[in-house]
């Protein structure tokens, strides 16, 4: 019941971030244990579809890597999401306001190459397309379908070991 | 179970803010000179938890241009590329809109819909006609002959995304924004002024009903997750009794 469970929060997580540009959908594998089966969740590899939107500040990575972005607490987190606006002092921020990083500070170039901004040497970054959600929601849809049926049996096999050990139970006091 | 069902309903919450972008774009979809938005999603995270759903992070302006076309309007003007008309309101703020469709009023200046002046330009009272040059040159005929009475001049901004919609496909500087320029239309990589033309809405209807069907499914997606965690609830619950 805990293993599907957690299939469940990680398909609706999943779902939620249907639209969210360069969101990677995280994976639930289960393994089995001696305590029963887990789940252990990772980030599954897959490139989302590139999407055309004709801007020049828009920046798909296609490859491995991430841009770097710097929040105004000064903490560095890491995205796919390359939608970006030019400030005044040619530096570039993103939806959530962070600065984009490049491998000397803040990025303020105008070409986006790969090294300029600390990505893998074997990834490119395109100009004028943003990283679509790689979310497939039909496959996460049927993830919580089965989620929720897996959760019913193991309810179900909860009760008949319930009820065995209650009939048990019963033919002990008979004696 | 909790997280489970947070996570849906966060999805669900985003796909509706995202579909009311889509409905004010379709909206404007015949509106002249309107810029179509876009809603921009980042994930949920929480400090130590590996995402916790979506969040709806607001609407971006799209700039890109929409279509040319040709009409009657005596003073009907199009942007071919980047910037902006300048007007000017009455009182005096400084707005910017790529809607061209203008007309003379009584002072010989030329406003828009929403009574807002072009900048720059003054039609005198003895114009007979007038014409807007690629280059922005406003040349009048009047019973002395043609003579150029002024030139109108494109706003630039680094930023356009973050200027502030005041409504009616206008917007107003801000300083994220960026600072300003004036662009002389009319060079070879630069914007140019087509005259008796307008700019139409740079949303496409058919766009608009791919996004708002897509938008839908994935609310029904989400809406299915809460279900499905509410459901697991109820069996949890019904575990006392067997």
């Amino acid at each position: 019941m805990v293993a599907a469970r957690a299939r469940l929060e990680i398909a609706t997580e999943n779902l939620a971030n249907v639209s969210t540009d360069g969101f990677r959908r995280s994976a639930a594998s289960g393994f089995l244990t001696a305590h029963g089966v887990a789940i252990e969740r990772r980030s599954a590899a897959g490139q989302g579809a590139l999407r055309h939107t004709g801007r020049d500040l828009d920046l798909a990575i296609v490859g491995e890597g991430a841009f770097r972005l710097r929040d105004a607490s000064g903490s560095v987190r890491e995205t796919r999401a390359g939608a970006f606006v030019r400030r005044d002092d040619g530096t570039l921020r993103d939806a959530r306001g962070g600065t984009l990083l490049g491998t000397h500070g803040a990025f303020r170039g105008a070409r986006f190459d790969a090294s300029a901004l600390g990505l893998p040497a074997a990834s490119r970054v395109q100009s004028g397309f943003l990283e679509s959600s790689s979310v497939d929601a039909i496959a996460e849809m049927i993830d919580v379908l089965a989620a929720e049926r897996s959760f019913e049996s193991a309810q179900k096999a909860v009760a008949a070991i319930d009820l065995s050990r209650q009939k048990s139970a019963e033919a002990a006091r008979v004696k | 179970m909790d997280r489970a069902l947070f996570a849906a309903a966060t999805g669900m919450a985003a796909q509706q803010r995202n579909l009311d972008t889509i409905a004010d774009n379709l909206a404007n979809a015949e509106v002249v000179g309107f810029k179509g938005s876009a809603q921009t999603f980042g994930e949920l995270v929480a400090p130590g938890e590996p995402g916790i759903g979506t969040v709806a992070l607001g609407a971006r302006v799209l700039f890109n241009q929409g279509k040319l076309a040709r009409s009657p309007g005596p003073f009907d003007l199009a942007i071919d590329g980047p910037g902006f008309f300048t007007l000017t309101d009455s009182h005096g703020r400084l707005r910017y809109s790529r809607n061209g469709e203008f007309s003379r009023a009584a002072d010989g200046s030329l406003r828009t819909a929403q009574d807002l002046a072009l900048s720059g330009v003054r039609i005198p009272a003895d114009a007979l006609s007038a014409s807007v040059s690629a280059d922005g040159a406003v040349e009048i005929t009047s019973a002395a002959g043609t003579r150029v009475v002024g030139r109108v001049r494109l706003a630039e901004f680094p930023a356009p995304e973050a200027m502030r919609d005041t409504g009616g496909s206008v917007f107003a500087a801000t300083s994220e924004a960026g600072r300003r320029h004036d662009v002389v239309p009319g060079s070879d990589d630069g914007p140019k002024l087509r005259f008796g033309m307008l700019e139409q809405s740079n949303v496409t209807i058919i766009d608009a009903m791919m996004q708002i069907l897509t938008a839908q499914r994935a609310y029904e997606a989400n809406a299915k997750g809460v279900q499905a965690a509410d459901e697991m609830l109820r069996i949890a619950n019904n575990l006392q009794r067997g």
